[in-house]
């Protein structure tokens, strides 16, 4: 064996791999974070409202000690309700999962919901939905809490005074019949957001013949506009796009975020990851869910903002968005020989994406029908128009890339858009507007659009919504909105699947939805949600022809959820229309002047445009990529903010640990012949291009609700909202991305809270000083690992160890099979080159097995306090084994892993000020690392790994425990018993890891009745001075266990699912049983690329990894 | 240098020798006690309930099985209070008038529940499950006493933490044949019927069958066999058969918390 040769970065070379540039710099800050794990003043009060509120709550908190601590009296007497009738199926304690559909901006996300005695509490995909197949992003799963958001719309208002809903009813049905039958004569029009619900279509279409004035305006601020145009530009007439990521070897990404946003984002993540997670062995009936190393797929990503394909791309390169249609005409140039025509060109591509054209162009043309181009839903729609030439051309059309009738509802002749509506309702042309919900124009209309101006010409104005929004302000009659989880409803899928959708709750608030409410307004026959939805699914089963009993699949279809057969049916072949080159080209970009910058706007990655600003959950969560939690900010290249000096008070020495103050910038935008001005806080995110900067929109809004709004927590520009609005500079004539911004710095900051470096397992060398490349993120190329598989169980720390530390992963159950034993995990050598030593080994197990019957053969006791097999001679069966493995390849950094977990976990939302002093409650983080360097935005790679608890089998954090609070638990998981937590911290101190959180305050909202409905309640609700953190989501174990424990069988593999692992969409989490010899999570850690995160502590964690592996083209330019 | 202490002293402190630590000591024994007491407890305190129901008549003098009215017992971690529909399953033909029934009646006419008072107040943080416990052959009397003597209901047991894990490090103690979960007049080795004990079909795991349908080897092996007379040996047997697992794994915190 080497010696021990630890490996350290020196001060003067950065790290290869680096959380911010805080860890670039290396700068005080971050050698802060590293040595401190809290901030200073973390147990602090600092400000004096909060010393006020401590009297408060120790007043309260004696009082109540008084009365249930200190009282030698059992617990106070509580109640059990029984049911008057008990319903058939209901068995108290054991929840009832149901499905439905999440609407995302009018499109359907699968769910099953589970339900616990009636409350809906946590959201999982639903596998037979085909925009899930299990998977869900984090939106659908934060939808539970705006069920209960205390900031509901509760009753029907005229003016803002509550009134009866009849009343409302009455009040439109004067404005549209007379006497009964419908005035011809009527103006009205309908505004809704994007709808693809069959039964409200059919409803609204009704409407709309009945009334021949009467217009449709459907408005998404973040919709499919760009590509629907680009469709009907290309093929002559609206299509809806979808993409079969399973057999694309060659993906090429023009500026769109295929597993980021966008309808069917879960089940594209999903498809990718098929293609990236590369298996040495696959397991037997699962090839359709992993890929060879030959057959991994490769990823190109053009953009401006990084996103999360971008962050996942084997080649990225950061481009204006305004220049993606110059790079496509010029990669079009290089395809010549597929007959595309040559296109005009500016020449404004920078050097870089030259360099790319060719490599890239012999790349698809060597994929001809294995290949995918996708053009970003906001890119304008010539854009998706050269993407559907290429598509084309490529032969690509039926195989990877499929066209179908659109899935939106657009009656012909009957459409019309936002800008024409104000235009008519400035006119004073229309007499009865009618805005049904999942749209908020007052507020995500564009500047030059005034539609806050224009409907106070419209006599009378009916809002129906789930809140009392911007919107609703501006409406004399408002009904409060049912949550989708309250009615009944359905709803099309990216691919046009109808989903059921069906409530599991009756309407906290009286709430209708919008086919009760058309309904009740037109006195239509069925007024009954239930039988509304259920006549719709009659007409398309006798339509399309279906064979049997109609009862018999109605039951099945809302058991499933979705009406199985009614996706769109997609085209075979499509041909372009001749003049696709030469009609409706857009002007050619101009090349941007030195001082102007391109501003991006893009949907919020957690709050899209904006609907979600009140969901705690999504505010506080980190965005993918950026980290930054409760604002938005104006993101610029490292290059630029040196340009504007804003690198300077960026505090790269001095802001940390969530809070970063940062300069703030004036945007000035011409918009409609006006200068408008908007102040945002500058980000400088690696990886961005130089010129240009990014604004997420969906903040600043003025009437969200409690968590959006907080006057102690006001906006750059002084304004009590969260972040700034960043649709006062959008245009509709530029709804993307608009040249001509300037950007001047004000002498003012702002904090802002970023979630990166609260917690940094980085270390240092404790002689020298040092810190200690830990390469916590294993990643090589594909090439690299077909040379050499066991690349990542080389550790940096003490590579000459790298086979006893391997050992020391906790692996799949030995099968005694020597042959197959370099896959088996425990003993697993790291290389071809070591075969000696690895037989050596086996030999060692050999004699070791005979003395411990082949189980875990390490005989190192779980923990100090547990008692072990000589204290316990009666443990005849082994207990299990949890494992968790996490494949990095698949991993987009979605976070929704981490929203699944705070809705099973009854975690928290703690504030953007608690948040700023370090004091998050996630249990499981994304960490984001950066490779290369900041100044060089092509050649920066962005890679993600979530981090839950490890569970160590010798964990630090149990022997510091004064008090016994966390033990070991016979099946390895790191126990936490919240009740003897005296809140020392020293566990979360000696965590190498970084994943226990403290509850310094009462975080937890224990006042708002809404909220208590939501909580599973088969986790503790944790109160201040408790240390918490994952258990593995221990609840679901247990109950497994007695669930396969109770039919005297052992659990099946797969039977217990964490919360995070049902959640992901790209399946990157696994989880199981090690004892069971064929468990899946046994498989992956099994494979050669498997390795232990800071394994080489020797802290024995059951959490490992996979390797990172990308697939770049080595004929590619070195560094993109 | 005068003397400090007078002479009274010595006599005190031979008194304090032996008095502080005794004093310190019973003080920390009263405080256990306390803690154990029937007071701090709340063992056999009777609950006020809004009907007076009493267990005595309805299992002891009737016979009504438990999973008449606690039907989630096999299959929930809650037994389940019965709905009004399950009283008034036999109360719409007996005691149709009882003054002491109004509540019953009145909920079932007006749809609102009865609110009972919880007897076992299981703390908050401890999760119990009931179904495991009724699998695993653990009888209803192991923790809720004879049941079918009270006439009204109380808790017969401590509930605390000391309580609990003494049957997690010991199960064999508490296990009983499956078919006698229920039973509440069983003993070990106490005749029944007038007859010795004998293993039943029912005492092995899923009726004694195989997932594929076919008799478990243990039905040859002991149906119609007598079953051992001592807690000792019939626990043990027991444990094997039913597959409890090991104290290790029951005593491990998150079994119970989490």
């Amino acid at each position: 064996m080497k010696s021990d040769t630890t490996v350290a970065a020196s001060p003067s070379s950065p790290p290869e791999l680096w959380l911010g540039l805080e860890e670039y710099m290396d700068s005080p800050a971050f050698r802060e974070a590293m040595t401190n794990e809290f901030p200073d003043d973390a147990g602090e009060w600092t400000d004096p409202v909060s010393r006020r509120n401590f009297l408060t709550i120790m007043g309260a908190s004696l009082a109540l000690a008084g009365a249930a601590g200190c009282s030698p009296r059992p617990a106070p007497m509580r109640k059990i309700v029984p049911y008057v009738r008990q319903p058939e199926q209901m068995v108290p304690g054991v929840p009832l999962f149901f499905a439905s559909a999440c609407p995302v901006a009018g499109y359907a996300a699968g769910v099953l919901v589970r339900s616990h005695e009636g409350r809906p509490v946590k959201v999982e995909g639903n596998p037979d939905h085909p925009s899930s197949l299990g998977g869900t992003g984090p939106l659908e799963q934060a939808s539970v809490l705006d069920l209960y958001d205390p900031d509901r719309s509760q009753q029907p208002t005229r003016r803002g005074v509550g009134t009866g809903y009849e009343a409302v009813v009455h009040a439109i049905r004067e404005r549209l019949y007379k006497q009964g039958t419908a005035n011809k004569d009527a103006q009205v029009r309908i505004l809704t957001g994007a709808v693809t619900s069959p039964t409200l279509a059919g409803q609204i279409t009704a409407l709309l013949n009945d009334f021949p004035n009467a217009r449709w305006a459907q408005y998404e601020a973040c919709g499919l506009d760009n590509a629907r145009a680009g469709s009907l530009k290309a093929f002559g007439r609206e299509l809806s796009v979808t993409y079969d990521f399973t057999k694309a070897d060659v993906i090429l990404s023009l500026d769109a975020d295929f597993v980021g946003c966008g309808p069917g984002h879960a089940r594209y993540c999903h498809d990718f990851a098929t293609r990236r997670r590369v298996r040495q062995t696959i397991p037997a009936n699962q090839e359709a869910e992993y890929t060879t190393p030959a057959k991994m797929s490769r990823l190109y990503v053009v953009e401006c903002m990084p996103s999360q394909a971008g962050s996942v791309a084997d080649h990225r390169l950061p481009i204006l968005a305004g220049q993606v249609d110059e790079f496509t005409r010029a990669l079009i140039l290089k395809l010549n020989n597929l007959g595309l025509p040559a296109l005009p060109m500016t020449g404004v591509l920078p050097e870089a994406a030259q360099k790319w054209i060719d490599p890239l162009a012999k790349d698809l043309l060597a994929h001809k029908g294995t290949s995918v181009v996708v053009a970003g839903d906001h890119q304008p729609a010539f854009v998706h128009v050269l993407a559907h030439a290429i598509n084309v051309a490529l032969g690509n059309i039926g195989k990877t890339v499929f066209v179908a009738a659109p899935i939106e509802a657009r009656p012909l002749g009957k459409m019309i858009d936002l800008a024409t509506l104000v235009k008519e309702m400035a006119e004073k042309k229309v007499e009865t507007l009618l805005i049904l919900g999942g749209t908020n124009p007052a507020y995500t209309a564009s500047a030059d659009i005034d539609f806050v101006g224009a409907i106070k010409n419209v006599p009378f104005r009916f809002h129906l919504g789930s809140h009392q929004d911007e919107t609703a302000a501006l409406c004399e009659w408002h009904v409060n909105e049912a949550h989708y989880l309250e009615a009944w409803g359905d709803i099309r899928g990216h691919v046009g699947t109808i989903a059921i959708q069906q409530p599991l709750i009756a309407p906290l608030y009286n709430g209708k939805s919008a086919i009760e409410l058309i309904a009740d307004i037109t006195l239509s026959a069925t007024r009954d949600g239930r039988e509304m939805v259920r006549a719709s699914c009659r007409k398309w089963f006798s339509e399309t022809k279906q064979t049997g009993e109609f009862e018999i699949f109605w039951q099945e279809t809302v058991r499933a959820g979705v009406v199985k057969g009614s996706e769109v049916k997609r085209e075979e072949q499509v041909a372009l229309v001749p003049k696709w080159a030469t009609e409706g080209q857009p002007p050619l970009p101009a090349r941007p002047s030195a001082d102007e910058y391109e501003i991006n706007f893009r949907p919020d990655p957690t709050l899209f445009d904006g609907r979600y600003a009140n969901n705690g959950w999504l505010q506080e969560l980190p965005k993918p990529v950026t980290k930054l939690s409760w604002d938005n900010a104006a993101f610029v290249s490292p290059t630029t903010a040196l340009k504007l000096g804003a690198e300077k008070d960026f505090r790269w020495t001095a802001g940390e640990r969530g809070r970063t103050e940062v300069s703030i910038l004036n945007l000035t935008l011409k918009v409609a012949g006006k200068d408008v001005t908007v102040k945002a806080p500058v980000w400088i995110l690696p990886g961005h291009p130089d010129g240009a900067v990014t604004v997420h929109l969906g903040h600043g809004r003025k009437r969200a609700g409690r968590v959006g709004n907080n006057a102690s927590e006001p906006n750059p520009a002084g304004e009590a909202v969260r972040g700034f609005d960043a649709y006062a500079l959008r245009t509709s004539t530029a709804p993307a991305f608009a040249t001509g911004l300037k950007l001047t710095r004000t002498k003012d900051t702002y904090f802002l809270a970023c979630l990166q470096a609260n917690w940094v397992m980085t270390q240092k060398d404790p002689i020298n000083g040092t810190i200690l490349d830990r390469k916590p993120v294993r990643r090589g190329t594909i090439k690299e690992y077909q040379e050499n598989p066991w690349f990542a169980k080389i550790t940096p720390a003490a590579a000459g160890e790298a086979d006893a530390i391997s050992h020391n992963i906790p692996g799949p159950k030995s099968k005694g099979d020597k042959a197959s034993g370099a896959a088996g995990g425990e003993g697993t050598s790291y290389g071809p080159a070591h075969e000696h030593e690895h037989e050596h080994d086996h030999k060692d197990e050999d004699h070791k097995d005979e003395h411990h019957e082949g189980h875990d053969n390490r005989l190192l006791p779980l923990t100090m306090y547990n008692p072990n097999d000589a204290l316990y001679p009666d443990a005849k069966t082994k207990p299990r084994r949890w494992a968790m493995a996490i494949d990095l390849s698949a991993c987009t950094g979605c976070n929704a892993c981490v929203v699944a977990c705070q809705s099973e976990n009854n975690t928290p939302v703690v504030g953007k000020h608690e948040i700023t002093r370090g004091h998050d409650m996630y249990w499981i983080r994304i960490d984001r690392y950066y490779e290369g360097t900041p100044d060089a935005p092509d050649a920066t790679r962005t890679y993600f790994q979530p981090v839950p608890c490890q569970q160590c089998e010798k964990a630090p954090c149990e022997v510091v425990c004064p008090v016994g609070a966390t033990a070991h638990s016979a099946d390895g998981l790191n126990d936490m018993a919240y009740n003897r937590c005296v809140g020392t911290r020293y566990c979360s101190n000696n965590c190498p890891y970084k994943v226990r959180r403290f509850n310094f305050l009462t975080f937890q909202d224990w006042a708002t009745a809404s909220l208590k409905l939501g909580r599973n309640p088969d986790v503790s609700v944790r109160s201040r001075g408790v240390m918490e953190k994952c258990t593995y989501c221990v609840q679901r174990i247990r109950y497994g266990e007695i669930v396969a424990e109770r039919e005297f069988r052992p659990i099946r593999d797969g039977e217990v699912k964490t919360a995070c692992q049902t959640a992901c969409p790209s399946g990157a989490i696994v989880f199981g049983d090690l004892e069971d010899a064929n468990s899946l999570v046994g498989k992956w850690k099994g494979e050669p690329a498997n390795y232990g995160l800071l394994a080489e502590l020797n802290t024995m964690p059951r959490t490992s990894y996979l390797a990172s592996l990308r697939n770049p083209n080595p004929e590619m330019p070195k560094g993109a | 240098m005068p003397q400090i202490f007078p002479k009274g002293v010595n006599s005190l402190t031979r008194f304090l020798v032996l008095a502080l630590p005794m004093g310190f000591g019973g003080t920390g024994v009263g405080l256990a006690a306390f803690y154990r007491s029937s007071y701090a407890t709340g063992i056999e305190e009777i609950v006020p309930q809004p009907v007076a129901f009493s267990h005595a008549h309805h299992v002891g003098q009737l016979g009504i099985h438990c999973l008449y009215c606690h039907t989630t017992v096999e299959d929930s971690h809650f037994a389940n209070i019965p709905p009004t529909k399950t009283c008034m399953n036999c109360h719409q033909q007996m005691w149709t008038g009882a003054d002491l029934l109004e509540p019953i009646r009145s909920s079932y006419q007006t749809g609102k529940p009865v609110v009972w008072n919880r007897v076992h107040n299981v703390p908050h943080y401890a999760y119990f499950n009931h179904s495991i416990h009724v699998a695993k052959g653990v009888g209803c009397k192991s923790c809720h006493g004879q049941i079918d003597e009270m006439n009204l209901t109380f808790q017969s047991k401590t509930l605390l933490m000391e309580w609990c894990i003494k049957c997690h490090r010991n199960p064999q103690e508490e296990l009983r044949p499956k078919s006698e979960v229920f039973n509440m007049t069983w003993g070990p080795g106490k005749p029944i019927d007038g007859k010795p004990q004998v293993w039943k079909r029912e005492d092995l795991p899923n009726w004694g069958k195989l997932p594929d349908g076919s008799d478990h080897a243990l039905v040859g092996e002991l149906v119609g066999k007598p079953r051992p007379t001592t807690q000792a040996e019939l626990g043990a047997k027991l444990k094997d058969i039913n597959g409890v697992r090991d104290a290790g794994t029951l005593t491990s915190c998150s079994m119970c918390h989490r």
